[in-house]
């Protein structure tokens, strides 16, 4: 059976290459990000008909149901997945900390999710489907980064969010996990100086870089049937921190 | 009685293998006389916004057929 999945942030990095292996599943993509990339459109000419896209600002908390579900989800389009991948990382130490540029990470990171989440569910008790949710989650909630401390507890929010959302929806068939991701080669990690990875590198068992396909495919099927009875779980892709 | 309604909440009911209601009235409580439990509640919000176009759970709560009824009133008035 064919779904449709709802994939936050499909202008580059990992969100691209989680909309590529939903297209390889054979399955169709609702994409959102602010940029409409020439990489997303690519996939729109390569696969007609099964990738859509709607630009959309996730600093928007209050125009989810409008605008992401009203115009570009509507009851008519059943949802049988949605992966929260868009995210912003505000670095610095600790004793830097600004509360306006916080208040802008949570909307993206956590606020906007959790309404997509709450309308995403009322989607599928509409249409009746057993959906799944993925939530992309970072390892640095598990171990701890030098200036990541205010990134991190958004990612460890939507895992509190992601666990209970999986305990109170579960009776309906709707599951929700998180794939804690390890260091990606991604415009997010593009700061860090190669001294710096090789040190990341270095925690990991397989002493390299998370790779984007490993992640992509790990989502995919935590969305698919072959993932019926996995709920509620942080799923590690990280090279094996260590 | 709103038609509508009763069609919507024997839908709810159905799901969970219960025979219609036919006897529903305005004093109806949802929860006691209609044994619907909150998660059922979530999935008649969501079939009662679809059709009146009122999210009637969304300032506060609700308890009875009757006060549905007329939060879907308000929004066609
Ligand atoms: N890279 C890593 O090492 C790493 C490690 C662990 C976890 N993660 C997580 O993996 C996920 C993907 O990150 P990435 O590495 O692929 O980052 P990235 O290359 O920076 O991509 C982020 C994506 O999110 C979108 N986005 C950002 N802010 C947005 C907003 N306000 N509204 C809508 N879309 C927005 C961006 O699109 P636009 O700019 O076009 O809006 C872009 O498509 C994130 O959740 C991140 O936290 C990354």
């Amino acid at each position: 059976m064919s779904k449709n999945i709802l994939v936050t942030g499909v202008s580059q990095g990992l969100g691209l290459a989680i909309a590529e292996s939903i297209l390889a599943a054979g399955w169709n993509v609702y994409g959102v990000s602010r940029r409409h990339s020439p990489e997303y459109a690519a996939l729109q000419e390569k696969f007609p008909g099964r990738v859509h896209f709607h630009a959309f600002d996730l600093a928007g908390v209050d125009a989810v149901k409008e605008d992401l579900f009203g115009k570009f989800l509507p009851f008519s389009t059943p949802l049988h997945g949605y992966v929260n991948n868009a995210a912003m990382a505000y670095d610095d130490i600790v004793t830097n900390l600004d509360a306006g540029r916080l208040r802008a990470m949570y909307d993206v990171n956590v606020f906007t999710p959790m309404m997509a989440t709450k309308y995403a569910i009322r989607h599928m008790l509409f249409n009746r489907v057993a959906g799944s949710i993925v939530h992309i989650s970072s390892i640095s909630v598990h171990t701890g980064y030098k200036g990541l401390a205010m990134y991190a507890s958004t990612k460890g929010a939507l895992e509190a969010f992601s666990k209970n959302t999986a305990r109170e929806w579960g009776e309906r068939g709707v599951r929700s996990n998180c794939l804690v991701a390890g260091f990606m080669e991604t415009a997010m990690s593009g700061k860090l100086t190669e001294e710096q990875r090789q040190r990341i590198y270095n925690r990991t068992a397989l002493k390299q870089a998370t790779k984007l396909g490993s992640v992509a495919d790990t989502v995919v099927f935590l969305l698919g049937d072959g993932a019926a009875s996995v709920t509620g779980q942080n799923i590690f892709v990280d090279s094996g921190t260590i | 009685m709103n038609e509508k309604l009763v069609t919507i909440i024997n839908e709810v009911r159905a799901n969970k293998q219960q025979p219609p209601l036919n006897d529903l009235c305005a004093s109806s409580r949802l929860r006691e006389d209609v044994g619907l439990e909150s998660l059922d509640l979530a999935e008649l919000t969501v079939r009662i916004e679809e059709k009146f176009g009122v999210d009637v759970f969304a300032d506060g709560l609700v308890h009875t057929i009757g006060e549905i009824e007329a939060k879907i009133a308000r929004v066609k008035a």
